[in-house]
């Protein structure tokens, strides 16, 4: 157990890469089936990217949906009006997705995280309603955009099946790597200490505001990869990719993984549409409430999540050395 | 201002006045602090003193007024740009980053005198080798060498503040604010300090002291300015303002009325 | 003239429900100091048990035991869970409360279903009101639905109410001050952790009444908190973080927005949103915030 630890330790991203990429193999004998390890890569993705902004500074946003739908929007429209080639689709969506964050952040990010909770969900709101009725005319209104037969390609390669869960499979692995190294870089320092605290850092010289949003455009442009590889992997785009409902899973998945970590809002997103799309079979129509239940019980008893827990196991089964371990 | 005087003054505020709603904080106070000198603030409760310290750092903004500082006007800069003028402020209550290890502590200050007050630094993890070893030095002369890895939460109150002198000086600042740098602390714990801000105020640091321990006050200041009702009332060397009436009245008048 | 004065009859209709809502939170939120995100669902079970008693005893007894039942649901809530939160982070609460909205969504969900459940009202308040009998400026025949100027008139009691309770009682004196500076208080030996719990006993009572007269005018569905709460969030914020009165003006602002913007569809789902940009662009702390406090 020690040894795995250790390799654990030594190389988390082959580990991590190991993991994912065996997934077809392992996934089935848990009840798990192809289109779902691919949805978990895809929420997988917009969990990690979130833990930059929520794991990291404590911003705790309530409107991620809002770049995770856009950006869906947005290559769902590429789709329809340009081709079905994804390599255009989803460079547009991305800067689409980054652009509306930047706003956003600026308008949202004020000194005190409560301001911010609020505001992006009024965004998000915003958005829904528009993408309802205001836009409705682009964006298929509450049928939501709808791709009939359309398959999404990459250089001519239909993008479906396998190749596409070992598409965002690498993608998520890329994603991982990028976020361990801002979270060791410098930068990612100074985003940490914004949530050690927040007033010693602006008198200490640092511009708190530019380095949030900062954080705030990472973890959008995170989500809009996601968004869009949603629409590739289902080309499809309902309006509920905007809706509160969104936000709310992610932050729901990323608080039970274990926030500031990186790995825990993965292992959160895996569990969450495992629970929803396997477990509920046995629990029926109540599974949102019992993982409204866990949720609860994780953010009273364990906040630092399944991550925190996995620890205490640990250091509960083989003593203390486990200490001060970074994953 | 005369010419000379420019060289020679590190901080000029100059007639500054803060009104809340009414109350007259402070009152037209004129206040130079000169180069390499530490300057003390003393006053009765309530005469003004963290106001005046909270002007000078961007806090709040005064009703009418200059500061300026090595120079340059700071009126209507931010906290953060204060501090990369070269002013650092010690809290009177230790404002330190608790969940993290006394290093990386130092570490912040120690970046954002290398790289501004934003650099978009992602990847870099060259170059954290020399920030680690400057903030390792930092941390050894403010005593605290042999926890540089524990987190800062589980320091002691009096460690905690030298931490927090330790994140002040990394930044290289040309100026120290200090509020109440004693309050709190056991007496070794106090003479501690006093060695330690002599030793570092040596090197050729300015230095803002508000301190109520008037023994702290009279072993180190060069310069002591009495604020009483928002003025100051009196200024000069420990022993002229000791025996200045003035200042005796402002600390017992209320009691004598 | 006539249509004026409807549209701001209607206005105020609209505002009378947000502002119930938005003053259960800001005055929560100015005295606890917790950003309540289940106070949607609060909201929410008002109008489930208004519809379950008054099915089952008719109105005027739901009229009475709902504001009782949230009364004592509020008062278990604070003691069994959100006072635990007051040392943790503002972001914990939010999660905390925000897990609770969802439990009792779930919850009623299971419970009552999806669907949406009809709400008969009273005898006593169904039919119109022939407003041109009584306000002789209208011209020829102007009626309106009776049950929404009853809510009209609930809502600035109710408001009115709460005022009074906090201008002219020792309660209303101490928690005022704790609004202001509850650390200071508790240093004057002021026992301000029992008047927490009744304050968020408040809090769920004026959701309750929210719930029993909105009720029967929106749709009493387990997506109904969230729907509303998020509204009422950006009425406070608006109005300013922890301001009654602030609240106050603020939804009979949207209020009249929406109302105004009626005919226009494409407009009318995002006004609100809009105004609160650019009110919180000019003045960030919101209508009538505290200056400092969230900007």
């Amino acid at each position: 157990m020690e040894y795995v630890v250790s390799i654990l330790k030594k190389f988390p991203l082959t580990v991590f890469s190991l993991v994912i990429l065996t997934m077809p193999f392992w996934f089935p004998w848990i009840g798990g089936y192809g289109g779902l390890a691919t949805k978990i890569m895809i929420w997988a993705l917009f969990a990690l990217g979130f833990d930059i902004l929520l794991g990291f500074t404590g911003y705790l946003s309530f409107g991620h949906a809002i770049f995770f739908g856009v950006s869906a929007y947005a290559t769902g429209l590429m789709f329809k009006h340009f081709s079905d080639e994804i390599i255009p689709a989803m460079i547009v969506a991305v800067v689409v997705g980054t652009l509306a964050s930047v706003i956003i952040g600026y308008l949202t990010l004020k000194k005190s995280g409560i301001y911010f909770s609020i505001l992006t969900l009024a965004f998000g709101e915003m958005l829904h309603s528009s993408a309802l009725s205001t836009f409705g005319s682009f964006t298929g209104g509450e049928n939501g955009l709808t791709l009939p037969d359309m398959i999404p390609s990459m250089l001519g390669i239909e993008m479906r099946g396998e190749i596409m869960f070992y598409m965002t499979a690498l993608v998520l692995i890329l994603g991982f790597y990028i976020a361990r190294r801002i979270g060791d870089s410098p930068f990612g320092l100074i985003l940490k200490a914004i949530k050690s605290n927040q007033e010693r850092l602006e008198y200490t010289g640092i511009d708190v505001q530019k380095y949030k949003l900062g954080a705030f455009v990472i973890s959008a442009v995170f989500a809009s990869v996601a968004g869009s590889l949603m629409v590739v992997y289902e080309p499809y785009v309902g309006t509920e990719y905007l809706r509160w409902s969104t936000s709310g899973n992610l932050v729901l998945m990323s608080v039970m993984g274990g926030v500031g970590t990186l790995i825990g809002p993965i292992i959160g997103a895996a569990f969450m549409l495992y629970f929803e799309n396997v477990l509920s079979v046995p629990l029926g129509e109540e599974w949102l409430l019992v993982l409204g239940l866990i949720f609860m019980a994780i953010v009273i008893f364990l906040p630092g999540g399944f991550t925190d827990g996995f620890k205490l196991i640990y250091k509960k089964l083989f003593g203390n050395k486990a200490d001060g371990e970074e994953k | 201002m005369s010419k000379e005087s420019t060289s020679d003054v590190m901080l000029d505020c100059y007639e500054v006045s803060k009104n809340f709603g009414g109350l007259q904080a402070l009152n037209d106070v004129n206040l130079k602090v000169k180069h390499n000198t530490i300057h003390s603030l003393i006053g009765p409760n309530g005469a003004g003193k963290s106001t005046l310290l909270n002007v000078i750092t961007g806090m709040i903004t005064p009703t009418h007024g200059s500061v300026v500082f090595d120079d340059k006007p700071m009126l209507d800069l931010s906290p953060h740009e204060i501090n990369q003028l070269g002013l650092a402020k010690v809290f009177q209550t230790p404002a330190i980053f608790p969940e993290m290890t006394l290093i990386k502590n130092v570490c912040i200050p120690a970046l954002a005198a290398r790289d501004g007050a934003f650099k978009l630094n992602m990847f870099q993890k060259a170059g954290m080798k020399s920030i680690e070893s400057f903030a390792e030095e930092t941390l050894e002369e403010v005593g605290l060498k042999d926890s540089v890895h524990k987190e800062a939460r589980f320091l002691s109150r009096g460690d905690k503040r030298r931490l927090e002198l330790a994140i002040c000086l990394a930044h290289r600042p040309k100026m120290l604010l200090l509020d109440e740098p004693t309050a709190g602390m056991a007496r070794h714990e106090t003479e501690n300090t006093i060695l330690l801000l002599r030793k570092i105020a040596d090197r050729g640091m300015t230095m803002v002291i508000v301190e109520h321990d008037m023994n702290v006050v009279f072993a180190l200041s060069e310069t002591i300015s009495v604020l009483a009702q928002g003025t100051i009332i009196a200024e000069g060397t420990p022993d002229e303002v000791k025996g200045n009436p003035k200042v005796i009245e402002a600390y017992l008048g209320e009691e004598q009325e | 003239m006539n249509y004026l004065f409807l549209q701001v009859l209607t206005g105020l209709q609209i505002s009378a429900l947000y502002m119930l809502i938005a003053l259960g939170l800001t005055l929560i939120f100015g005295t606890l100091g917790v950003v309540n995100f289940a106070h949607g669902a609060l909201f929410m079970l008002g109008a489930y048990f208004a519809v379950v008693i008054s099915d089952a005893f008719g109105f005027n007894v739901a009229l009475v035991a709902v504001p009782i039942l949230l009364f004592v649901v509020g008062i278990i809530l604070e003691r069994g869970l959100i006072r635990f939160f007051y040392e943790r982070s503002h972001t914990d609460q939010i999660l905390v409360t925000f897990g609770l909205a969802i439990v009792i969504g779930e919850v009623l969900k299971t419970i009552y279903g999806a669907n949406n459940l009809p709400f008969a009202k009273p005898s006593w308040g169904s039919g119109i009101v022939k407003l041109h009998e009584y306000l002789p400026f209208l011209e020829g025949f102007v009626a309106y639905p009776k049950w929404r100027l009853i809510l009209v008139v609930v809502s600035f009691s109710t408001v009115a109410a709460l005022f009074l309770l906090l201008q002219f009682t020792r309660f209303g004196l101490i928690v005022r001050a704790g609004m202001r500076d509850s650390q200071m208080l508790a240093f004057l030996g002021v026992n301000i952790t029992r008047r927490f719990t009744i304050v968020f006993g408040i809090g769920a009572v004026i959701a309750a009444i929210a719930g029993l007269f909105g009720g029967p005018i929106t749709q009493v569905e387990p997506e109904l908190g969230m729907k509303l709460l998020i509204p009422s969030f950006l009425v406070v914020v608006v109005g300013g973080m922890g301001s009654l009165p602030g609240a106050v003006l603020a939804s009979l602002l949207f209020g009249m927005a929406l109302s105004f913007t009626a005919k226009y569809a494409e407009i009318q789902q995002i006004i609100i949103y809009l105004l609160a940009v650019v009110i919180l662009l000019v003045r960030p702390r919101g209508l009538m915030g505290k200056k400092g406090l969230m900007e």
